[in-house]
């Protein structure tokens, strides 16, 4: 099925971050929101994506919001730096789904809800860092991993999982020695997040043994998010609550905060 | 999502929140037609990944789960969860649970027929009287051994010696069961225990693709274990009569141990004398007995006395079979196997220490069986990916074995449709070593491949 030699390629071919954006998140990083703003707007694909994003009704504007200025003003340093992580994340989105029965929108609906929780938990943990924060843009980049990945050999999985629960993430971890969540790592790396980011992505799969408790207690909370989201019913019929396994005693003492927090 | 299909048992496997929102996106219209036709005796819902139910949720897996009762006379339920979820579960549908629950997929698993000779003893508590009796006579029949605390303290006591048991089945509970003929493995023989009064019935109750499936991979004695029949009439004698005659085409034995004929009229005996049924009182006078137990097929195939030779429909679809094995092994590893050579012979393992080996049977358009023997490093490195951890057990490698040799199954079930060619496979087999597979297979001829997989020979070998 997949090698590690295909993995190793993938890698390879990870495109670096457009130099506009690279731009941008250099001056978003360094607090000068109106210098990102007016590099983003350079860009008429990331304008587009912006203004999409920004008028979801997860937003909640009742006017429509069209200047990336104001975009910018309206998310902040931090979910500024996020949106433009998750610009570059959609970049690597594939023109046609196959092994998820997902859409573009549906994709993005994901970042967005993603980060909007994110913001919400780090506010309960009293957390005020701006890595941290757009640490989560980079987690749906596991199922566009997956789904580059696995896409050609979806017959295969489905033989296999026909007799064993077996998710893609094991699968490739035991093909190729690195799973979906070290591969996001990797996108991160070449995109230039600091290493806390890497760290804390990799983490998140809920497998890692050597963890600093504040890395862990990170890594509970993002895992947990991810399966919430992931149970919607629009994910768990595009195939997306089985691509990785929940780790369920992973998150267990978070769960009843957690809880709290999303209601 | 599609149930994962485990010897006879299918589960879906749920993971992280299920409510009544997104429980309906869980299944969608093909997933329940494939759940339909699926050949198994038991389907269960794992909660083992489900952090979060509520009653809406659960109740469209209900839902499903009541209408394949009904139409497969099979048993479902919930398994894996721990006592919180036990106790939401009974507090969500009181006295009305029409499915049963299995604490673990492990205790489930002794609720039904596998083709593996193993006789268990666990340690058995529950609240409700007659729901222990229950489960301590369904485990019986299935040929474990029970034992019965009566009361919590001699339970919590018990307990403490859990190396004693298999299992310890407590937050366990029954619902519609008994709806299947229970069957047990022991040795080379099948025991299928009926009770009660035997009507039309047993047509529904009686596993007949189970018992199909047990005639291909080679089993030869077949006992029904009557010491519970209080009589029969006319429909269930033609059911057996039938199941006699059907049995003869590949030469085996069907006999029943401990039937009294007081109030069934002595000229069924005859009858099914007649159709080659034979009678004894008890069941030592068979399992005890080695000589007989070898005479009437017990004892593994030496004593076939008929063969079912090769036929060229079979031959012609040989390569059919090849590929699905070199493929699967291909997308198992990540690397080829080759082949060496091709013969017609009956098998022949040049060297039989530190082999393992399975089997699978298939029949439909084309009926046959095949057998793969491989050396145990190699099966190991075969069944890696299904296994994962390197430090595993021979147990653990002749169950993946078992899921592989599925997979192949499956992969020459999508082959051969190709060619408008309808198979149906049956469970699959292991042996832990290839003594009793030789004994089975020895005078059977067949097609054998040798193969050579990372530099060791294996053996593929397609026989009738």
């Amino acid at each position: 099925m997949i090698t590690s030699e295909e993995v190793t390629k993938y890698i390879q071919n990870i495109p670096p971050a457009p130099s506009v954006v690279r731009q941008a998140l250099n001056y978003a990083r360094a607090g000068d929101l109106p210098k990102a703003a007016k590099c983003a707007s350079e860009d008429p694909a990331l304008r587009h994506y912006l203004k999409i994003l920004v008028n979801r009704p997860l937003y909640g504007f009742k006017n429509e919001v069209s200047d990336v200025n104001q975009i910018f003003s309206i998310l902040g340093l931090s979910a500024t730096v996020q949106t433009l992580y998750n610009y570059l994340l959609s970049l690597l989105t594939p023109k046609k789904w196959e092994l998820f029965a997902l859409t573009d929108h549906q994709f993005y609906d994901l970042q967005a809800s993603l980060s909007k929780r994110w913001e919400k938990i780090l506010i309960h943990l009293n957390i005020d860092d701006k890595e941290i924060h757009s640490t989560i843009s980079l987690i749906p980049a596991t199922i566009i991993v997956c789904e580059a990945l696995f896409a050609s050999h979806k017959a295969d999985v489905i033989q296999l999982r026909s007799v064993k629960a077996l998710d893609f993430n094991t699968i490739l971890k035991r093909l190729s020695g690195r799973d979906l969540f070290d591969l996001a790592g990797e996108i991160a790396r070449t995109w230039e997040m600091n290493d806390k980011s890497i760290t804390l992505i990799q983490a998140a799969s809920g497998l890692q043994s050597t963890l600093t408790p504040t890395e862990k207690q990170l890594a509970q909370w993002i895992h947990l998010l991810l399966f919430y989201e992931l149970s919607q019913g629009a994910y768990v019929s595009a195939g997306l609550n089985e691509f990785i396994d929940f780790q369920i005693d992973f998150v267990a003492d978070i769960y009843e905060s957690f809880m709290q927090v999303m209601e | 999502m599609r149930a994962v299909i485990k010897g006879r048992i299918g589960i879906f496997h749920l993971q992280g929140f299920l409510d009544g929102n997104n429980a309906p996106s869980f299944l969608t219209i093909d997933d329940i037609k494939a759940t339909e036709a699926l050949n198994i005796d038991m389907l269960l819902v794992s909660l083992k990944k489900v952090i979060f139910f509520n009653k809406n949720g659960l109740d469209t897996f209900v839902r499903l789960l009541t209408n394949i009762r009904i139409q497969k006379h099979i048993v479902v339920g919930f398994c894996d969860y721990d006592h919180t979820k036990f106790k939401a579960i009974n507090s969500f549908y009181g006295n009305e649970l029409s499915f049963s629950l299995f604490k673990s997929e492990k205790i489930a698993e002794l609720f039904v027929s596998s083709n593996k000779n193993e006789s268990k003893t666990v340690l058995l508590y529950n609240t409700d009287q007659s729901q222990r009796s229950a489960m301590a006579i369904e485990l019986f029949d299935y040929g474990h051994n029970p034992i019965i605390a009566q009361s919590l303290s001699e339970f919590e006591e018990k307990k403490k010696n859990l190396d004693l048991y298999y299992a310890i089945i407590e937050d366990t509970y029954l619902g519609y069961f008994g709806q299947k003929v229970a069957t047990r493995v022991t040795g080379n023989a099948i025991i299928y225990t009926v009770s009660n009064f035997l009507d039309a019935e047993i047509g529904n109750t009686f596993n007949i693709a189970y018992h199909n499936n047990s005639l291909n991979v080679g089993f030869r004695l077949f006992i029904f274990d009557a010491y519970k029949v209080v009589s029969m009439n006319v429909h269930a004698l033609n059911f057996f009569t039938k199941l006699s005659s059907a049995a003869a085409e590949y030469n085996a034995t069907i006999c029943f141990v401990g039937l009294t004929f007081e109030k069934t009229p002595q000229a069924f005996k005859n009858d099914l004398e007649d159709a080659g049924m034979l009678f004894f009182d008890t069941m030592d006078e068979i399992l005890k007995n080695k000589e007989l137990l070898s005479d009437l097929g017990g004892g593994g195939g030496a004593t076939a006395k008929q063969h079912r030779s090769l036929t060229k429909t079979l031959v012609n679809e040989l390569s059919h079979f090849i590929e699905a094995t070199v493929s699967t092994i291909a997308m198992m590893t990540n690397a080829q196997a080759t082949k060496s050579s091709v013969k017609i012979q009956t098998l022949t393992v040049a060297d039989s220490t530190d082999q393992v080996a399975s089997s699978i049977g298939f029949y439909g358009d084309i009926d046959g069986l095949i057998i793969l023997v491989f050396p145990r490093t190699i099966a190991k490195k075969a069944c890696e990916l299904l296994i994962g951890d390197t430090n595993v057990t021979d147990e653990d490698i002749l169950d993946s074995l078992a899921e592989f040799v599925n997979i192949i199954g499956g992969r020459a079930k999508v082959l051969l449709s190709e060619n408008k060619k309808r198979l149906d496979i049956t469970l699959p087999r292991t042996y832990a070593d290839v003594k009793t597979l030789l004994e089975i297979a020895q005078d059977k001829k067949g097609v054998q491949v040798d193969l050579s997989f990372e530099g060791q020979k294996f053996i593929f070998f397609l026989t009738r």
